[in-house]
Formats: C-alpha cells, sequence, structure tokens
C-alpha cells in the first residue's frame, strides 16, 4: 500500500513538472469531456422531446386496440369491452392513468374548406390524466365533460379552414354500416401544441356525443394506458395484458410507433458512439504526452528500479499520472458542461429551422437534458479507455533496465 | 538552396521521435478518415434527399396563387391552367410542366370512408413531374384527362378494402363551397414506398377533378421540373416573365415549397459541424502539444543558433514547415484511409440498427452507398490541416522570448 | 562470512565498432564489514564492477553472490526486494528525484519497504541531522547545492542500516570538509554496524579511509591491498 501511495504521490508531482504540456492536455480533455456531454445533452433533449410529443399524440405508452384496428383502423374494429366494463376492470386492477377514446378518420368542414382529421370522442377528465395532445388550451375553453357538445380544434387548423370560436363546422365520417354519418359541432376551443402536424391533425368532441354520433354507443376504439418512465413499459404492458385476457391487442409505444422507438435506441447507440470518437481523438494526445513524460524521466526511472522499486511501482505511477490528469480534464468538462446548459434552461430556440425539424418530429425550441446515466457512461467510457491507452507507455517504463536508463545521457 | 536546407532540416527534425510523431499523424489520420468518411456520407444523404423528395411530387418549382402554398385553399387558383401549362412549355421548351389541383374529399367505398387529399393531375404530363405514376403497382395510370377513374395508395387501398376496378365515391366541397360528390373506377393502386403518400393521396384526371370540384377550368399549381436542380435559379425569372400580371400569381422555388427539407439538412449540417469542429480542435491541441514540446527540448539547441544571428521568427518559420510537413503527411494518408473506406461502403453499402425507420421519414433507401468527391475528400483533412498549421503558432511564436544565452544555459 | 563474492566475472560492451571489456575474469571477496575502495582510471571497470554486485548489470559469465545468496540469475522482482533490504545506493549523478523534497527522497526506500510513516519520518530527520542537512527537509534537489544534493543521496543510502552500502564516486561534488565529514559517518557506520562498504572512487582521500584498496585497470584487478595490514 505505501508503494501506491508513493508512485500516487510521484504521479501528481509529475503532472505539474510540464506544466505547459500539462494544460494544453487538460484544455483538451476538458474541451473533449465538455463536447461529450454538452452535445449528448441537447441531442437528449431533441430526441428526449420528440418522445415525449410522441407518445402524447399517441397518447400514452400503451394502447390497447381491436387486434384488426392496426391494419385496418375504422369504426367496425372496436375494443371487445364496452366502456363500461373497461371501467369496472381497471379500476378493480387499480389502474388509474389510461383514456378510453373513440378514434375515426374524419373530414372537417367550414363554410369554406375542408380537411381530413382524426376525430377523437374523449373524456376531458381522462384525457388530462394521461397527458394527451390537445390538453393545452391556447383560446377559449377546453372539453369540460365526456357529453360536451362542443369542439376543440388546433389553433392551425383553425387558420386553415377560416374559422373561429363560436363558429359552426361540420364533422363527417362514418358509421359500422358504412352510412355517412355526419354532426354540426360549435368550436369552443383551440388547442396548442409542440409541433404543427398535431395542431392540423386532430380534433376533440365529447366520446359520448361522438359515439352517438357514429352510433356506436357504449364503445371505443382505443384505451391509452400511461405512467411515469418511458424507458420502462414492461410492467405497464404486462398488466394490461392480463387485465384485457387475451382478447384485444396490447402494444407499447415502441411498438406502436417504430420511429419513435428506434429513435430511443439510434439516440443510445449516438451518445456511446460520440463519446468514443472523442476519446479516440483525446487518446493520441494522451499516449502522446505519456510517452514524452517517460521519455523525459528515463533516468529518474532507472533511479527508482535501482533503489529497489518494482516495475509494477513504475507503471502505477505513470497509470495513475495518466488518471490523474485524466480526472481533472473530465471534472472541468463536466463543470463546463453543466454550467453551459444553465443559460439554455429556457431553451434553445432553433424555430430558423422549425420546419426542417419537424421533419425530424422534433419541437422548434431545444431543451438540454444532462442525464445522470449519460454522464456517467462518459465519464466511465473515458477512464476506462484512458487507463487501456495508458498501459502500453506504463509498460515500456517499468520495462527498463535500470543501469542504461542511469548511466543514459 | 536555403530553402533546401530548411526544408532538410526541418524534414530530419520531424523524425526525432518518430513514435510521438507518428502518434501525432495518427491523431490527423483517424479525424480526417472519420471526416471523410461523414461528410461523403452525409452530403450523399443530403442530395437523395433532396432529389427523392422533389422528384416524388413536389418538382422544383411551382407556379400558384399566392398564399395557396399556406393555406391550401380550395378557391386559391391559378385560372385557366391548361392554357397557362401548355404556354410555358412551349415557351421554356421544357416537357416537364403539369398542371394541378387539390382537394380533401371523403372517400367511400362499400364499407369503408376515409378522408384523403385528392389530387387532379394531367395523365399526359403528370408523368414528367411526379413518380407516382410511375409506382402504379396494380393496374394503370389514367390516359384520358376526363375520364371518371382515380388511382390510389397501396394502404389506402388494403383501408378501404377494394381493389382495381371497384367503385370509389368522393364528397368533398367544391371551389366555390358548395357540397361536391362524384363516382370514380379504380385503375390503378400505387405503392411509393412513402407511409404518408400510401395513405392518404388519391389522384383523378385534373379534367375530371374540374367537373368535380368546379374548378372552371383553373387549377392550384403548375408544377415546374427544371434540367436540373441547380437549373432553378436560371429559370425561376423565365417563369415569372410568362405570367400575366393580372392574374397576380406567383412562383414557389422548392426550397419554399418544402421548407423543412432545407431546414432539415441546415438542422442537421450544424449539428454534425459542431461534432467535426470539435474534432478539429481536439487534433488541433494533440499538435500543439507535440510542437512545444519539440521547441521546449530543443531551447538549447535554438540558443546556440540564435547566437549565431539566426532570428527567431526564421526558427518560428522552421516549427511551422515542421508542423506543416507532420500535418500534410496526416491529410494525405488521411484523406487515403478515409476515401478508401468511403470507396469499401460506397461498393457494400452502408447501414447502422434503425436506419431503415429513420431514412424512411426522409425518403432515403435503408442502405446508403456514398460516393467520394473531391468536396468530400478534402473539406474536413483542409480545415484539420488549417487547425494544426493555427496551433503550430503559439510554440513557433514562444521563440521570439527566448534569450540565447539563457537558452544555452539551459539543460540539453 | 562474505558480504560479497564474485566469481570469474565477465562482461563486455560494445561501442561502436569496438569491444570494451569491462569485466574480465574478476574474483573479489569481500567480507562481512569490509571497507573496500576500488580505484581504476576512467573506464577501467569499477562502475560496471559496482553495477554487478548490486545486481543493477549482470555480468556475460561468472557469478555474483551478497550475503551467501547467488544474484546473477535472480529475477527483477528478487533482485529489487533485494537491493531494497540490503543494499544502500549512491550513485555518481541523477541520485535524487527531482519531484521529491529531501526528506521524501529519503524516505522513497522506507516507503517502498511499507514502513510506518511516523516511523521513517523519525529516521529520516534523524539522518538528515547526522549528514549536516538540518532544516533542509522541504527542500527539493533543484534547489540544493551537488554536495547538499550527495548528502541527501548518502543519507537515503544508510537510512535503513543496509549490511552492504554501494556508492560511485560519492565525494566527486564534495568539497573537503564534506568529504571528511561524510566519510566520518561511513566508518562510523562500519565500525558501529558492521556495514560493508564498497566505494568506488578517484579521491585520494576516500582511499585513506579504505581498510582495502583494489585497483582494477582494462577489467582485471591489478592490485588488492590491505591496508588495515600496512
Amino acid at each position: 500500500m505505501k508503494v501506491v501511495q508513493i508512485s500516487f504521490l510521484l504521479a501528481s508531482r509529475n503532472l505539474w513538472r510540464n506544466y505547459r504540456r500539462t494544460i494544453i492536455m487538460l484544455v483538451a480533455i476538458s474541451v473533449g469531456a465538455w463536447a461529450m456531454i454538452f452535445m449528448t445533452a441537447l441531442m437528449r433533449g431533441m430526441v428526449n422531446e420528440m418522445l415525449r410529443d410522441g407518445i402524447r399524440s399517441l397518447p400514452g405508452l400503451v394502447q390497447v386496440h381491436n387486434s384488426a384496428y392496426r391494419d385496418d383502423p375504422s369504426i367496425n374494429n372496436l375494443v371487445s369491452m364496452t366502456d363500461i366494463e373497461i371501467e369496472t376492470t381497471f379500476a378493480a386492477a387499480g389502474i388509474e392513468r389510461y383514456a378510453t377514446r373513440v378514434r375515426v378518420p374524419a373530414i372537417i368542414s367550414s363554410e369554406r374548406e375542408s380537411r381530413g382529421v382524426t376525430l377523437l370522442g374523449v373524456d376531458p377528465l381522462r384525457e388530462r390524466s394521461i397527458e394527451a395532445v390537445g390538453s393545452v388550451i391556447a383560446e377559449g375553453r377546453g372539453l369540460e365533460s365526456i357529453d360536451d357538445n362542443g369542439i376543440v380544434i388546433g389553433k392551425k387548423l383553425a387558420g386553415k379552414l377560416d374559422t373561429e370560436i363560436g363558429k359552426r363546422i361540420v364533422l363527417m365520417s362514418q358509421d359500422p354500416d358504412n352510412e355517412v354519418a355526419d354532426r354540426g359541432f360549435r368550436v369552443v376551443g383551440l388547442f396548442e401544441a409542440n409541433l404543427a402536424a398535431q395542431e392540423e391533425a386532430f380534433v376533440f368532441a365529447g366520446r359520448t356525443v361522438v359515439q352517438k354520433m357514429l352510433g356506436i354507443d357504449g364503445r371505443v376504439s382505443e384505451i391509452a394506458l400511461t405512467g411515469d418512465d418511458y424507458r420502462n413499459v414492461e410492467l405497464l404492458l404486462a398488466d394490461t395484458r392480463r387485465l384485457m385476457d387475451g382478447r384485444d391487442e396490447v402494444l407499447s409505444w415502441q411498438e406502436l410507433d417504430t420511429f419513435l422507438g428506434t429513435m430511443l435506441g439510434v439516440m443510445d447507440g449516438f451518445v456511446l458512439v460520440w463519446i468514443v470518437v472523442i476519446f479516440l481523438a483525446l487518446s493520441f494526445g494522451l499516449v502522446n504526452t505519456l510517452v514524452m513524460a517517460v521519455f523525459e524521466r528515463v533516468r529518474e526511472i532507472g533511479l527508482m528500479l535501482a533503489l529497489g522499486m518494482r516495475p509494477s511501482g513504475i507503471m502505477l505511477q505513470i497509470i495513475f499520472e495518466s488518471l490523474l490528469l485524466l480526472m481533472l480534464g473530465l471534472s472541468i468538462g463536466n463543470a463546463l458542461a453543466y454550467a453551459s446548459v444553465i443559460p439554455l434552461k429556457d431553451g434553445l430556440d432553433i424555430s430558423v429551422v422549425a420546419e426542417g425539424m419537424e421533419m425530424f418530429g422534433a419541437a422548434s425550441v431545444l431543451y438540454p437534458e444532462i442525464q445522470v446515466n449519460d454522464v456517467v457512461l462518459a465519464n466511465v467510457v473515458v477512464l476506462t479507455l484512458g487507463l487501456i491507452a495508458s498501459l502500453s507507455p506504463a509498460w515500456r517504463a517499468s520495462r527498463y533496465e535500470p543501469v542504461k536508463a542511469i548511466t543514459k545521457v | 538552396m536555403a530553402v533546401n536546407i530548411i526544408s532538410r532540416l526541418a524534414w530530419r527534425n520531424v523524425w526525432r521521435h518518430p513514435r510521438r510523431t507518428w502518434l501525432t499523424i495518427g491523431a490527423m489520420v483517424f479525424s480526417n478518415a472519420l471526416l471523410v468518411f461523414m461528410i461523403s456520407i452525409q452530403f450523399g444523404m443530403y442530395g437523395l434527399m433532396i432529389d427523392n423528395t422533389l422528384k416524388a411530387f413536389t418538382g422544383h418549382m411551382q407556379v400558384q396563387a399566392p398564399g395557396y402554398k399556406d393555406d391550401l385553399k380550395m378557391r386559391q387558383v391559378v385560372p385557366d391552367a391548361a392554357t397557362l401549362a401548355e404556354k410555358l412549355r412551349s415557351e421554356l421548351k421544357l416537357d416537364r410542366i403539369s398542371a394541378r389541383s387539390s382537394a380533401f374529399a371523403l372517400l367511400s367505398s362499400e364499407d369503408r370512408s376515409y378522408g384523403v387529399q385528392v389530387f387532379g393531375v394531367d395523365p399526359q404530363y403528370e408523368p414528367g413531374v411526379s413518380t407516382i405514376p410511375g409506382l402504379v403497382r396494380e393496374g394503370r395510370f389514367p390516359t384520358d384527362n376526363n375520364a371518371q377513374e382515380i388511382v390510389i395508395g397501396k394502404t389506402l387501398a388494403r383501408n378501404l378494402r377494394v381493389e382495381t376496378g371497384d367503385e370509389l365515391t368522393l364528397l368533398g366541397s367544391g371551389r366555390d363551397g358548395s357540397f361536391a360528390a362524384a363516382v370514380a373506377e379504380i385503375v390503378g393502386i400505387f405503392d411509393s414506398g412513402v407511409p404518408d403518400f400510401d395513405r392518404s393521396i388519391a389522384e383523378i384526371p385534373l379534367g375530371f377533378f374540374g367537373d368535380v370540384f368546379f374548378m372552371d377550368h383553373a387549377a392550384h399549381s403548375i408544377v415546374i421540373v427544371a434540367p436540373a436542380l441547380s437549373a432553378v435559379e436560371e429559370y425561376r425569372p423565365r417563369v415569372e416573365e410568362l405570367l400575366s400580371p393580372a392574374d397576380g400569381l406567383v412562383v414557389h422555388d422548392w426550397n419554399a415549397l418544402q421548407p423543412g427539407l432545407k431546414q432539415a439538412i441546415q438542422a442537421d449540417i450544424s449539428s454534425a459541424f459542431f461534432m467535426y469542429g470539435i474534432l478539429v480542435i481536439l487534433v488541433a491541441f494533440s499538435v500543439m502539444n507535440t510542437q512545444l514540446m519539440s521547441v521546449l527540448e530543443r531551447t538549447h539547441e535554438f540558443g546556440i543558433v540564435m547566437s549565431l544571428g539566426v532570428t527567431p521568427g526564421r526558427l518560428g518559420r522552421l516549427v511551422l514547415l515542421e508542423t506543416g510537413m507532420i500535418a500534410l503527411a496526416g491529410l494525405v494518408l488521411g484523406a487515403l484511409v478515409g476515401g478508401l473506406i468511403t470507396l469499401w461502403f460506397g461498393y457494400k453499402g452502408f447501414s447502422y440498427p434503425g436506419m431503415d425507420q429513420l431514412a424512411a421519414n426522409f425518403n432515403l433507401p435503408s442502405r446508403f452507398y456514398p460516393q467520394v468527391t473531391v468536396l468530400t475528400l478534402f473539406l474536413g483533412p483542409v480545415f484539420v490541416f488549417a487547425g494544426s498549421i493555427l496551433s503550430a503558432l503559439y510554440p513557433a511564436l514562444r521563440l521570439q522570448w527566448v534569450h540565447p544565452v539563457e537558452a544555452m544555459r539551459s539543460l540539453q | 562470512m562474505s558480504a560479497v563474492r564474485c566469481v570469474d566475472l565477465c562482461k563486455t560492451y560494445r561501442q561502436g565498432d569496438q569491444d570494451i571489456k569491462a569485466l574480465d575474469h574478476v574474483d573479489l571477496e569481500i567480507s562481512d564489514g569490509g571497507f573496500v575502495c576500488l580505484s581504476a582510471p576512467s573506464g577501467g571497470g569499477k562502475t560496471t564492477l559496482l553495477n554487478a554486485i548490486g545486481g543493477l548489470d549482470k555480468p556475460d559469465t561468472g557469478e555474483v553472490w551478497i550475503a551467501e545468496q547467488r544474484i546473477d540469475q535472480m529475477s527483477k522482482g528478487e533482485l529489487a526486494a533485494l537491493r531494497l533490504s540490503q543494499i544502500g545506493f549512491v550513485f555518481q549523478a541523477y541520485n535524487l528525484i527531482p519531484v521529491l523534497s529531501a526528506r521524501e527522497n529519503i524516505e522513497f526506500v522506507m516507503q517502498v519497504q511499507g514502513q510506518p510513516t511516523a516511523l521513517r519520518r523519525d529516521k529520516a530527520m534523524a539522518i538528515l541531522r547526522e549528514v549536516g542537512l538540518a532544516g533542509l527537509e522541504d527542500r527539493r534537489p533543484a534547489e540544493m547545492s551537488g554536495g547538499q544534493q550527495q548528502r541527501v543521496a548518502v543519507a537515503r543510502a544508510i537510512v535503513s542500516r543496509p549490511a552492504l552500502v554501494l556508492a560511485d564516486e560519492p565525494t566527486a561534488n564534495l568539497d573537503s570538509t564534506t568529504s571528511d565529514g561524510l566519510m566520518a559517518l561511513f566508518v562510523d557506520l562500519n565500525q558501529n554496524h558492521n556495514t560493508t562498504f564498497v566505494i568506488a572512487t578517484h579521491d585520494q582521500r576516500v582511499m585513506g579511509y579504505a581498510k582495502r584498496l583494489i585497483r582494477m585497470l582494462d577489467g582485471k584487478i591489478v592490485d588488492d591491498i590491505d591496508q588495515q595490514a600496512a
């Protein structure tokens, strides 16, 4: 243990012997560590927001549909349980954060314009519990109850339809017999969403009103359930599957929106690749610094060997020196990354490329998110690979012949 | 001759510590190879993304009524569109110009109804401006401008539970807001591979569209494909000249029609270039470190030559020359390695897990074949080269403060 | 019992295209408590012999025994352990570790040996006083004169009371007063602790302290004088 102590002492003193070189290397490591964490925070912010937006628009982490619904999302493919059965089943199982919804394709027409939309018959209270899109009202009021007669549409859609709060619009869809089912609604509220596409895609009305209009009393198209962590849906999925008892299709958000599901995996992969790439770019400088340090200290390394220090003690010194350098650089880099995220707390406005970001399914304000596991990953990867990279110079140093090292001029 | 001696001196100095020099070159080669590969993929993808997106439907330019692009309102029309399209074709000597209209309609089969966007297209000229007519996998594309025929996407056909030969009912609102309805026979089903298109697009002949939606010879846009994307700037004023001022029409280029496309590319470029910048900076630090070491360990030697009358400026240039040699080696080797890797992927195809999902969102294939161009081969390495030279300025300039006598006294 | 025994040692170096015989069939035995000076012109083989005895350098042929242990076939680890526990070294130059203070340099060997902190500090301070460096314990080598550095090196070599001290020109950078002080210290250790000394030197004054004087030339022992007898 004493050898470890003296090796550590020597490493920490040696680090500052050539302070210019150490500082250059420290700056490089700090910049690298900062870039690792900052860039990851930006990308995480974007992707997490994307996932949250995507999950809000699905909505939920898990959904239940008729097994034919995904292939043929029509009025004929409804959930096998009635809404009352669902309510009793879920209440008995203690599940609270879910919503039952009627979801059909429809045409919405103002006096002037028509658009294709998705009509959702919802229970407004339940919608809020699953944080579904449409809950943020920009103008007017939200739906108040399950049998609210009004309709809430997106702000963008209102513009395109040339309509406004208080005006009437007509919704047209089909009933289970493929007869045209239509009904007039008064626009009571306009909702806002992060993505323009969502404001144009969805319109919301009271669930029983829509059920009556379509002639499907007591039946719904989907059950949406949510939980706290989108990375962990297995439990919720299993619970719901058990409740539905094999009658309907129960899918997680990754299966429902494969683009989003893939995105999360790709993002995790990207973070690791980015960290490793930065490290590799740094590693050449790191190894170079160590090689130079060893080269300059041949004589004293020889001396220490001559005095009876084992080669492992020499190796330990070089490795400690490398780890100290890395840890210092990482600390500065981590601190910088945290500091540079602070001014961006209110989001980084990238609305100049808003429509481009929308192609990715991302919003136009970026909120950097530093995730602890990313930071841990970055630091662990750098220290581990740094240790491996220092092995070669350390090994070379420990192999010097003391007498040659001492007499070397 | 002097130049020769100096460069020979520089070259020898470079190889005093071969291991150190190789490590520095290694950092450059690593970054350069990565940059060449990434930039080749990126630029290739941008090209494909623009091309595939515009080719599918948008074209390079469109003539529209002002405001139509954003509002897509039925009454924002190009009057007498067929005549104008013909005029443009003959005056510009371009074939690939076609008039197009669009409306939202409820499409009903016997047992299903879906709201979709119905496009009125000119059967004769549409194949020149859009790939959809060519992607009809079952049946055919309409040929008669007035036929009561319709072509729909694969997914839509499945959702409607129809096949070619079946009839569909169209319900919507006409240009004047009045009720529009018609029955059309499905003559073709297309498979574009783009989920949005396959799910929510139907095309009918332009003449038929005019009748159903009361267009009165008007259409919503005239789609123009220039001989090349780069020719858009040249053709745009010529198109504008041919429009009659009374109609108050406007010409939008692809960038205005698909603002997301360029912005997505910009967003991607800026994040990618941030990352490339970091790489360049890290390499620069590596070079700075090496060159500083090489200057510091030669302090004694520099002291001697300075006392012989060599100016610090000259020694500074020597250090820069040495850096230049190392950086040039890094550039050449890096471009070579990067080029070879890119060529290999250009031959084998490049893909990563999840790419098929992401690529589809941007009209890209799931396997990509990057190509090496002069730009992609040297853009990254040139920045690394410049960064290396810049970073050597610090050690080179430090020489200005070296005092010959003190330098000689310092340990060798 | 012999502290050092060398049997038929040979060692050849190549320098340029010339072979130099640094040790040429050297036989030598030094008994416990010996005080031996090796003297030779530059290149005479004294440093090589010293290094071979210390296990720093392996002879081409022949045997080296330290305290009845054959060391020329030991592994690096065994040699390190041997040097640590039984031999103190004073080298010609570059004797000290630049980043450690005088006291830390002296403690270095003890620390590697694993001695407790308080004990080795006391020992280091005591030996610093003995070699006349009290008050300089916190100086780094760069802050000391050549003589002071050499005294720190000597202090380090003798602090653990090794059975054998090998010194290569220990007085090279010292003035005569300091040299005498140092030699008095060596003599004291030799007499009171039975420490064996092997000192390679040019210095006539140092040779005067030796019980036995060995002269070498071209890798051979040419003269072996017992000065006690004289």
